[in-house]
């Protein structure tokens, strides 16, 4: 379980707070999907549950985050890397540089935090498999394309299993299977119980794997709830949030004023494309 | 290669002309990246280079004998001949630096150092170190590559192509502090930087003779320092 | 306005021995809007390097209206070709928005009130008017993507290549592109995008070209690469039509790309 309670962030130097009286709960085995304009704090938010923010990046923080119950301002940022994985949405600067291969950058975060030998194994390869990327295995990541670096820095964090896992738009760069790859992956880890926030601008994947979906507004949470009704809102668009393709064609059609029967049929589709 | 590369380093002080071919030029002619080679280190001493070669040519305090004059200054023979001493070991230096860049991958020096016992911290403290230079170098070219995609002219000769980096050198700096931040922030979300042995999966390979050559290059620097004290080998240097 | 042609490129790049290009042969008429999709790594920012010069054909032909490209220089070609960058990290070093803006026509020749009209034309583009003065790097990701895409509009050439231009940008962003590639067509400049959103290659492309492993494997306009008969060939390259193609055949009004010929193949059918 992840906990806000009131917190405000401002970066340093900064004339406005990045992030004002955010209160939330991760549940464990919830996944949290974040929505929100350009610069609404979404990547802030994301900084400081990882605890990057103030850590690495300075900053004021106002207000307290909880791991489990427990206060993490105490906790170094190494301390935190075995309980919170954070990916961003650039995959170039999240290579760690060192590995020569993709096999060796999964294996890197495993590696430092000292598991055996054959747990690293284990899980690096169940982290490239996850993503189907084991045929990468003896590629060099530098020489990869955006897309297939950002799934293996996406393994690389899944290696680390972590209990809690904050996303900032890890699928920016991805074709639409990896996108899928991806969704499924962070499913399998709700279910082993993980609490995960995601920060994204595709609402549509955000709909197959939210139980929850937060909107931000310049930094403060302007809608909270189930997922289904949030992206199903009309003030969404307001906050510059684009609608689920599903939500956006019914409400088009609503619109449109086709006849009852088309409409039920078009709801019929909907749903079975959403199922699919 | 990283004893190699100290040994010459340190031990350039005399016959280094000798060493450049012996133990920088033949290994990477060995390893077939002679070309690379030469050209990445004299793009890094080139600038060095023609500044020695201009002030000791021309202002040598100790020139007696006058090649030829320029107006009121002179080139003198001894300015020459110890210019081109200098230059022989800038040589060897740079030479010997760029070897070990290009045959020494980050990622197993860091490996190699944990292995002998250095703590991961400082590990990383080398590792940012050696990777500052080809992620400027990265760098610069992309942003190169999209300035001429601007209609920036760089192709052809040399004042182009500088012409079209010269300008770069604060961005390009400024941008790569920004990408070590982000790359240090990902780094220590995966627990780089925790204290204590990490697991290490395999050693980079490292066989007997390599040892044994790494000892004997060790070895040759106080000889030389002694040779040099001695005046023996006086010949070479 | 120029036709681009690629004529059986192959690119092997110097490290790693794969065939980024494995013989594509593609012509792009002047004025047309051409999407580029296809799987992570199948080619697709390879192929577009090619077209302004930054990557030549290890062997193959590009030519510009008829005319072989391999004598002419990046930067010549710069004045036929704009291409932005998928990183805008990776093409941004100016000290503000407006110098970044005015480099590249600057270096075509542009001076004077042509050239603050151009600058200023690219900036209203992509809604930076007012951050002229302001540091890049002051600006968030998202706005550096649209300053990078200003820094080519700016250059008004009559070819426009876009990497990945939506990616990272939220609705009003993913609006600004499209009005960018709207108005670029409408002066009939010829568009060429890298993208992944299907929605978006739909709604704003007269043509898509579906690429996998270094070759062109599908080829022709929206309603027909979304069309029920092309599922099969975009699955086996991990592609997915866009939503309304999917719910208008469910619904069997047929190949319906877009959200606006679903809508009205759906008001049609009562």
């Amino acid at each position: 379980m992840l906990t806000f309670e009131l917190v405000t962030y401002r970066y340093a130097g900064a004339a406005r707070p990045s992030l004002q009286d955010v209160s939330l709960v991760i549940g464990s085995g919830e996944v949290v999907g974040l929505v929100g304009a350009s610069e609404a704090g979404k990547t802030t938010l994301c900084l400081v549950a990882a605890g990057l923010a103030p850590r690495t990046v300075r900053g004021t923080l106002k207000g307290r985050i909880l791991i489990d119950g427990t206060d993490v301002a105490p906790l170094t940022i190494h301390e935190l890397a075995g309980q919170v994985g954070i990916a961003f949405a650039n995959p170039a600067t999240q290579l760690s540089g060192v590995a020569g291969t993709v096999y060796e950058e999964v294996a890197f975060g495993p590696m430092n935090l000292g598991f055996s030998r054959s747990e690293v194994i284990d899980r690096t390869e169940a982290a490239l498999g996850a993503l189907k990327i084991s045929d990468l295995a003896e590629r060099e990541p530098a020489l990869l394309s955006g897309g297939q670096q950002q799934l293996v820095a996406m393994s690389g964090l899944l290696a680390l299993r972590p209990a809690h896992l904050v996303l900032d738009e890890p699928t920016a760069q991805l074709d639409p299977a990896g996108t899928r790859l991806v969704a499924e992956a962070l499913a399998r880890l709700a279910l082993d119980g993980a609490s995960i926030l995601v920060a994204e601008q595709k609402t549509d994947l955000l709909a197959s794997i939210c139980d929850r979906v937060v909107a931000l507004d310049a930094g403060r949470v302007a809608l909270d709830g189930p997922a289904f009704e949030v992206l199903g809102d009309a003030r969404l668009a307001e906050l510059g949030v684009a609608a689920p393709a599903s939500v956006r064609l019914r409400s088009l059609a609503g619109a449109a004023g086709p006849g009852p029967e088309a409409l039920a049929h078009l709801d019929g589709a909907l749903a079975m494309e959403a199922t699919a | 290669m990283v004893s190699t590369a100290l040994a010459i380093t340190l031990g350039g002080i005399w016959g280094p002309a000798l060493l450049t071919v012996g133990a920088v030029l033949l290994p990477a002619a060995l390893a077939g990246i002679a070309g690379r080679l030469l050209r990445t280190a004299l793009l890094l001493t080139l600038p060095i280079a023609i500044s020695v070669l201009v002030i000791n040519l021309f202002f040598y305090p100790a020139g007696r004998e006058i090649l030829f004059a320029i107006g009121p200054v002179r080139a003198t023979s001894e300015g020459l001949a110890f210019a081109l001493e200098t230059l022989a070991r800038i040589g060897a230096i740079s030479g010997a630096i760029t070897l070990f860049y290009l045959t020494t991958p980050a990622g197993d020096l860091v490996l190699d150092l944990e292995r002998r016992g250095v703590s991961p911290r400082i590990a990383f403290v080398v590792l940012a170190a050696v990777q500052t230079v080809p992620a400027l170098v990265e760098r610069a070219v992309a942003i190169t590559a999209a300035q001429r995609a601007r209609g920036l002219d760089t192709e052809g000769s040399l004042w182009r192509r500088l012409r079209g980096v010269l300008p770069l050198a604060g961005p390009v700096l400024l941008g790569s502090i920004t990408e070590v931040e982000e790359r240090t922030m990902a780094l220590e979300a995966r627990g780089f930087t925790r204290p204590g042995r990490r697991t290490l999966l395999w050693h980079p390979p490292d066989s007997s003779r390599q040892a044994a050559a790494r000892w004997l290059l060790v070895a040759a620097i106080p000889l030389a320092l002694v040779a040099r004290a001695s005046g023996w080998l006086g010949w070479l240097g | 306005m120029p036709d681009l042609a690629m004529e059986s490129v192959v690119h092997v790049y110097e490290r790693g021995a794969v065939r980024a290009l494995d013989g594509v042969s593609l012509r792009v008429l002047a004025g047309e809007r051409v999407a580029l999709v296809g799987q992570n790594g199948s080619g697709k920012t390879t192929l577009v390097r090619h077209l302004n010069g930054l990557l030549r054909p290890t062997s193959g032909r590009v030519s510009l209206d008829g005319r072989d490209t391999a004598p002419l220089r990046v930067a010549e070609l710069a004045r036929s070709v704009g291409l932005v960058f998928q990183d805008p990290d990776r093409q941004i070093f100016a000290g503000s928005v407006a110098a970044e803006v005015e480099f590249g026509p600057r270096n075509l020749g542009m001076r004077g009130a042509e050239l603050r009209s151009a600058v200023d034309e690219a900036l209203t583009a992509v809604g930076l008017s007012n951050e002229a003065r302001t540091n890049p790097y002051d600006l968030g990701a998202s706005r550096r993507k649209l300053l990078a895409l200003a820094s080519i509009l700016a250059m008004r050439t009559p070819i426009l290549v876009l990497d990945e231009p939506t990616t990272g940008q939220d609705e009003r962003g993913v609006a600004t592109v499209r009005g960018v590639i709207d108005a670029a067509h409408a002066e009939g400049r010829t568009v060429v995008a890298i993208s992944h959103d299907m929605e978006f290659v739909a709604g704003s492309f007269d043509r898509v070209v579906v690429m996998s492993a270094g070759r062109i494997v599908g080829d022709g306009p929206p309603a027909s690469v979304f069309a029920a008969s092309s599922w099969e060939m975009l699955r086996s390259t991990y592609l997915e039509p866009p939503m309304a193609a999917r719910v208008g055949e469910r619904l069997g009004l047929g190949s319906t790309p877009t959200d606006g010929s679903l809508i009205s193949a759906l008001v049609r059918a009562g």
